[in-house]
């Protein structure tokens, strides 16, 4: 399994690395904005450090549906199909792969925008008055957010969890559409519904299940396990499909 | 050593594999021969387990292909198939990972051989030294089965020669090597047993030198006579 993962890490490393680039020159904008005192810079390494922390964690995601595309429809997969290693290893290299790129990428956005806020903090002295400004801001998008090192944790681990669950079941779809749909009519449409019906029962069933629940970081803690456990029936159901009929 | 019992492959409206029943044995080098589109390629991939027959089975060994199988059995797809970031030593280390047959010396070796540097991007090769590409890859391996599909495709007298010579080195008596070609007279120099398919369908599996002998006539001759451009041609 290690060795399939060094390869599905390599696959993704572009990605990373543009990625990773082009945070390095955002965060070295801040850092000249904040301490040359360029309101502007600040403000624009800000709003672009803000926008690369989700749509990198988007990303990942994204580019690991559109590997794991390749890997089952172009003659690439051979190159996963012959050697002596089952659906369940391949794709569970791939799921665990993603999963902690999701992971390990949010923890850095997420320790990357503690150091910029404390350097802020640090430089402009006012902490109070500045703390009060982000609460007012999570706030205005859900009340009861407490904006504590737990609160952030359990908000971070539901949205990370929520995207993989999506992940896999993009897999799913994928693995459907190649496997038991292949040359036939309106395959697309009907792995793309299937996605669809999935992603909404799973949203639904993390809402119902939380709906009682006052504490918001129980809420997101235990929509997170749902999503989890989703993510897992998701890789069997997978799996499986690719086991018993996926032909290259 | 490698078999088929009935296979059959339907894409769409398409059958591919018509219930082949074929049995090749160790010790021997097969031709498959058959214009495009005869099933050679489906037939081998079902064989190499990529594929998922309709009905019907491959076998190696006694026992459906399976991950077991694919530790002994070394298939070279016609098609490129390495990664685009892969360079030659990437292929090398790829397969060296994967396969515990698989030798990085004699790989090294071969692609010397093969006048190919281990710091050539795959994407840069041309179609006559990816061919020999992967045959470097694949006869690295000390398999049990070898499956080369159209290794001739695309290339040069001279790399032919190179690779019949290395295809030739591995034909021993504990192994079985299955070579699918539409260029017969290449197949004639190499194979001492023949599996012709039409239509998705099994002719007939036949020794060359008994056909010589018995028959009178040659590989060429009787590919001739099942395809059409001979007398006696087969509907």
């Amino acid at each position: 399994m290690s060795k399939l993962m060094k390869y599905e890490f390599r696959k993704t490393l572009a990605t990373k690395l543009i990625l990773l680039g082009i945070t390095a020159v955002a965060e070295i904008a801040f850092l000249l904005g904040l301490y040359l005192e360029k309101t502007r810079l600040l403000a624009t390494s800000v709003a672009i450090l803000t926008l690369l922390a989700i749509g990198g964690i988007l990303m990942i995601g994204l580019g690991s549906i559109l590997i794991f595309h390749r890997d089952i429809n172009t003659k690439q997969s051979y190159m996963l199909f012959m050697t002596p290693n089952s659906c369940y290893k391949i794709l569970g290299a791939k799921v665990i792969e993603n999963g902690l790129s999701i992971l390990l990428g949010g923890a850095f956005f997420f320790t990357l925008g503690a150091i910029d806020i404390a350097l802020l903090f640090a430089k402009e002295g006012n902490i109070q008055e500045m703390w009060k400004w982000i609460e007012d801001l999570i706030h205005s998008i859900n009340k009861n957010i407490q904006l504590d090192a737990k609160g952030l944790a359990c908000v971070t681990f539901g949205l990370l969890s929520s995207w993989i669950a999506t992940v896999t079941t993009a897999y799913l779809a994928e693995a459907v559409s190649a496997a038991l749909l292949n040359g036939k009519k309106y395959n697309g449409v009907l792995s793309f519904a299937l996605f669809l019906v999935i992603t909404i029962l799973l949203s639904w069933l993390g809402q119902k299940a939380t709906q009682a629940i006052v504490s918001v970081n129980l809420g997101f803690l235990i929509q997170g396990g749902i999503f989890l456990l989703a993510s897992g029936l998701m890789y069997v159901a997978t799996a499986q499909t690719m086991e018993r009929k996926l032909s290259v | 050593m490698l078999e088929s019992r009935a296979i059959t492959k339907i894409f769409g409206s398409k059958t591919a594999v018509d219930h082949i029943t074929l049995k090749l044995e160790k010790g021997h080098v097969y031709a498959m021969l058959g214009p495009n589109g005869s099933g050679k390629t489906t037939w081998m991939k079902m064989a190499a387990g990529l594929i998922k027959p309709t009905s019907g089975e491959a076998l190696f060994e006694g026992a459906p292909v399976s991950i077991e199988s694919r530790k002994h059995v070394a298939y070279m797809s016609t098609e490129p198939y390495f990664y685009s970031w892969m360079t030659v030593k990437d292929v090398g280390k790829y397969y060296d990972d994967f396969f515990l047959d698989f030798s990085y010396p004699r790989y090294q070796a071969l692609i010397q051989r093969m006048e190919l540097a281990e710091n050539m991007k795959t994407t840069a090769l041309s179609s006559g030294m990816m061919a020999k590409l992967k045959i470097a890859v694949t006869m690295a391996r000390d398999a049990q089965v070898y499956m080369l599909d159209e290794p001739f495709n695309g290339i040069d007298l001279l790399a032919r020669d190179e690779i019949r010579h290395c295809i030739l080195e591995y034909a021993t008596e504990e192994k079985l090597l299955l070579l699918s070609s539409h260029l017969v007279e290449e197949m004639e120099a190499i194979a001492d047993r023949a599996v012709f398919i039409k239509n998705g369908r099994l002719i007939e599996c036949v020794d060359v030198e008994e056909m010589r002998g018995e028959r009178g006539i040659s590989m060429a001759d009787r590919y001739r006579e099942i395809y059409g451009h001979g007398e006696g041609a087969m509907a």
